[in-house]
């Protein structure tokens, strides 16, 4: 369910965003999807995967908050508990939207059935009293420019890993401290033999295109699935 | 010489060695239970929980209900006696004040109004600030300009998020409350939560201990009531200070000239707006107070009777409600009638006996000093508590010292308020009257006019009003600034923090909700 406008201060002049965090408010999710722009301040934090849509066959990147749908281990209560928050969280309720005619410049939609829509007076205003944005409507359509621009980027780094054969399937299981198992499957992750196994050429090619940072960078994020492992165990022990 | 002088200290020490067992102060009686009375002893109950505090009050006195603005210095008071904010909010149907608002105290024209918030001008050098301001945008307010206060007031918004910590704000902030259900809340943590021992009785008369202090106090329906230290909070009766110890009381009615009040209360409609302020609005003999809680407004009209009648005030105050509260049915409000002296005790600490509240003194509320003037005054008394009786005669001293210091700061920073305008009526051309300015109030003038308030004026550690509170009044009533004399460098930095409380301004008024919105969903929460 989504009710997608075309923000503007005529219609949306005294609306407010709830922008704390919150299951209730759409942030009970196990992951989002990322681009390759954001990978280094994701790596300190949270697990980065990438995952094939089966009918397109294209893939994306994930940064992972939990281990089974609607889990998220970030979030205790209206407290987000890592130092950073992915764009494509921060930037809700907001998105990208495609202008009626061709070659005009990305807007900013708003789906006003998102729980993040404030309906009691609280929360931060988008427009101010004379229909100007706030540094909060100025700060959002940056991190939708932000993530415009890196969905738009993350084809050619697709295609680079799938020109070097970079993506291999991965498959994590987890034993739980109190005897359970939880498996992540369907997830892929980047080849670390063929990755230190590539040519000079290969290299070349990945660094022109500004690839190989992001690629060290979800590399580096792998270990945070130990984080994301203590976090069950704390929920299993707390429960 | 080195041998005997040890010896004599040996001597003075065994001395004092027996003395502080026989007057250890550990038992502490208060009379009164009104807001100095509750307060005091719920804040000297969380601060010192090693002593035994007895509150005694009479049963059938109606408590006055002094002040019901308080200062920003109420948040810690009330975290430290353990009171969530939520709960108070609710039970003393309070709202957050940001500052006071001086409505026609210049000219007495429409738009003559001037802002002084909680929330300090940014740190800079303020002849730096001054500068900046005049060159930039010397037609904005001095309020606008220092804090992003000035704009969230004006669109009563709240100073903080309900998602923030308990007394946490984006801005400096107290509150506006119901003081009879404050008194309230405090007897019943007091009692419950911090262990205060609670008579309700009359004091009877005064067992004197030999030595000019107090042993213990007679009590209608009980034993008599024995106690090491005795807190007057009896308001304007002082049975103890006053009536007892008959200590002097300073008037200071020559220059602070109101001495009646005419006090209403109007209901509100529950959607309507809650002001973010104290609203002070002069009149021809006087001013006006409107304070905004959640259900009504409280509105008074305070005038000094040499210049103004009891009818001139009625008809003062019955203006105002038509201008500026339209629904109230003037036909059913019956204002209560309220006559005050103005000054204060010689001495407040006097033998084993501190007087806390009115009994101690009282001023106008302009300001809104009744209730800080307790907490300051527990917090002097909590935080050097005497151990035994000789160390209660430094602390008396010391306590009679920084109070009459305080004090004379309110008569003086009340007054400026008075000095600075320029309206022509007989009553604020006295007000100017050289005679009644006092003598260091007039010198700061004099250094003001080329340099501005400064922490050179006012520096102790907790001075009643700070420098900042003086700016806010001297540049809000358009004193002139002084003369420029920084480097184009310091200018330009001073430039960039204004420009920094430009930003803050716009982030706040868009992510803070009204006062209304606030305390609705607080309501909604606690159904």
């Amino acid at each position: 369910m989504s009710n997608h406008q075309i923000l503007n201060p005529a219609d949306h002049g005294e609306l407010r965003i709830r922008t704390e965090a919150g299951m209730e408010l759409g942030d009970g999710v196990m992951a989002c999807l990322t681009i390759p722009g954001e990978f280094r301040q994701l790596q300190g934090e949270f697990p980065i995967v990438f995952r094939r849509d089966i009918e397109s066959g294209s893939f994306s990147a994930m940064a992972l908050f939990g281990f089974e749908n609607g889990e998220n281990l970030f979030l205790e209560g209206n407290r987000w508990t890592a130092r950073y928050r992915p764009l494509a969280l921060a930037i809700q309720p907001f998105l990208v939207g495609r202008p009626a005619s061709e070659g005009g410049d990305a807007q900013v939609h708003i789906d006003m059935d998102h729980p993040r829509i404030s309906s009691n007076g609280e929360g931060t205003r988008v427009f101010d009293g004379e229909g100007k944005p706030t540094p909060f409507l100025e700060d959002i359509a940056d991190r939708l420019g932000a993530l415009h621009e890196g969905h738009q980027e993350s084809i050619a780094f697709f295609k680079a890993l799938a020109r070097h054969e970079l993506l291999e399937p991965f498959t994590l299981d987890v034993p739980l401290r109190n005897g359970a198992r939880h498996s992540l499957v369907g997830f892929h992750i980047i080849n670390e033999e063929k990755l230190l196994s590539l040519s000079a050429d290969g290299l070349a090619d990945l660094q022109g295109e500004g690839h190989l940072l992001p690629i060290y960078m979800s590399l580096a994020s792998i270990s945070q699935f130990a984080e994301l492992v203590a976090r069950k165990n704390e929920r299993v022990a707390d429960g | 010489m080195a041998v005997r002088l040890s010896s004599l200290l040996q001597g003075a020490i065994v001395h004092y060695g027996s003395q502080v067992m026989a007057n250890s102060i550990q038992s502490v009686v208060i009379v009164g239970g009104g807001t100095a009375g509750w307060l005091s002893a719920c804040l000297l109950a969380a601060k010192r929980p090693e002593l035994s505090i007895t509150l005694v009050e009479a049963p059938d006195i109606p408590t006055i209900g002094v002040g019901e603005g308080t200062w920003p210095t109420m948040r810690d008071t009330l975290a430290t006696i353990g009171i969530p904010e939520a709960e108070f909010l609710q039970k003393c149907d309070a709202s957050f004040k940001q500052g006071s608002r001086f409505d026609g105290w210049v000219s007495g024209a429409d738009d003559d109004s001037y802002l002084h918030p909680f929330t300090p001008p940014p740190p800079a050098d303020m002849r730096a600030l001054l500068a900046a301001w005049q060159a930039g945008a010397a037609e904005t307010s001095f309020a606008a300009m220092m804090a992003p206060q000035s704009a969230v007031c004006a669109n009563d918004l709240a100073p903080r998020q309900r998602a923030m910590p308990d007394y946490a704000g984006a801005l400096n902030y107290g509150y506006h409350l119901d003081a009879g259900k404050f008194a309230a809340l405090l007897a019943h943590h007091g009692i419950n939560k911090l262990g205060v021992k609670w008579y309700s009785d009359h004091v009877t008369g005064v067992i004197e201990d030999g030595e000019g202090g107090i042993s213990a106090l007679h009590l209608r329906g009980s034993p008599p009531l024995e106690g090491d230290l005795f807190l007057d909070c009896s308001g304007h009766a002082a049975l103890l200070i006053g009536r007892h110890f008959e200590v002097d009381w300073i008037d200071r009615s020559d220059i602070s000239f109101n001495d009646r009040a005419l006090a209403v209360q109007v209901p509100c409609q529950a959607d309507s707006a809650v002001a973010s302020q104290t609203v002070g609005t002069a009149h021809e003999a006087g001013w006006l107070w409107d304070i905004a809680l959640p259900t009504r407004r409280g509105i008074g009209c305070v005038y000094s009777s040499s210049f103004l009648s009891d009818d001139g005030a009625e008809r003062v105050l019955s203006d105002y409600l038509r201008k500026h509260a339209p629904g109230a049915d003037l036909a059913n409000l019956s204002p209560r009638k309220l006559a005050f002296a103005t000054g204060h005790r010689r001495t407040f600490w006097h033998r084993n006996c501190l007087a806390i509240g009115l009994s101690a003194g009282f001023i106008e509320p302009l300001e809104a000093s009744a209730i800080v003037m307790i907490e300051l005054s527990i917090k002097a008394l909590a935080e050097n508590f005497p151990a035994d009786t000789p160390a209660m005669e430094v602390s008396a001293v010391r306590f009679n010292d920084l109070f009459r210091y305080r004090w004379d700061r309110i008569v003086e920073f009340l007054k400026l308020h008075y000095v600075l305008s320029r309206r022509s009526e007989p009553y604020w051309l006295a007000q100017r009257a050289e005679t009644s300015i006092p003598a260091r109030l007039a010198e700061q003038l004099v250094l003001w006019r080329s340099q501005p308030p400064s922490t050179w004026d006012f520096p102790q550690i907790d001075e009643i009003f700070s420098a900042a509170s003086q700016q806010y009044v001297l540049y809000g009533m358009g004193f002139p600034v002084p003369p420029v004399r920084e480097t184009e460098a310091s200018i330009v930095t001073a430039a960039a923090r204004l420009a920094e409380v430009r930003e803050r301004t716009r982030a706040l008024t868009a992510a803070l909700p009204s006062n209304r919105t606030y305390l609705a969903a607080l309501a909604a929460q606690a159904a």
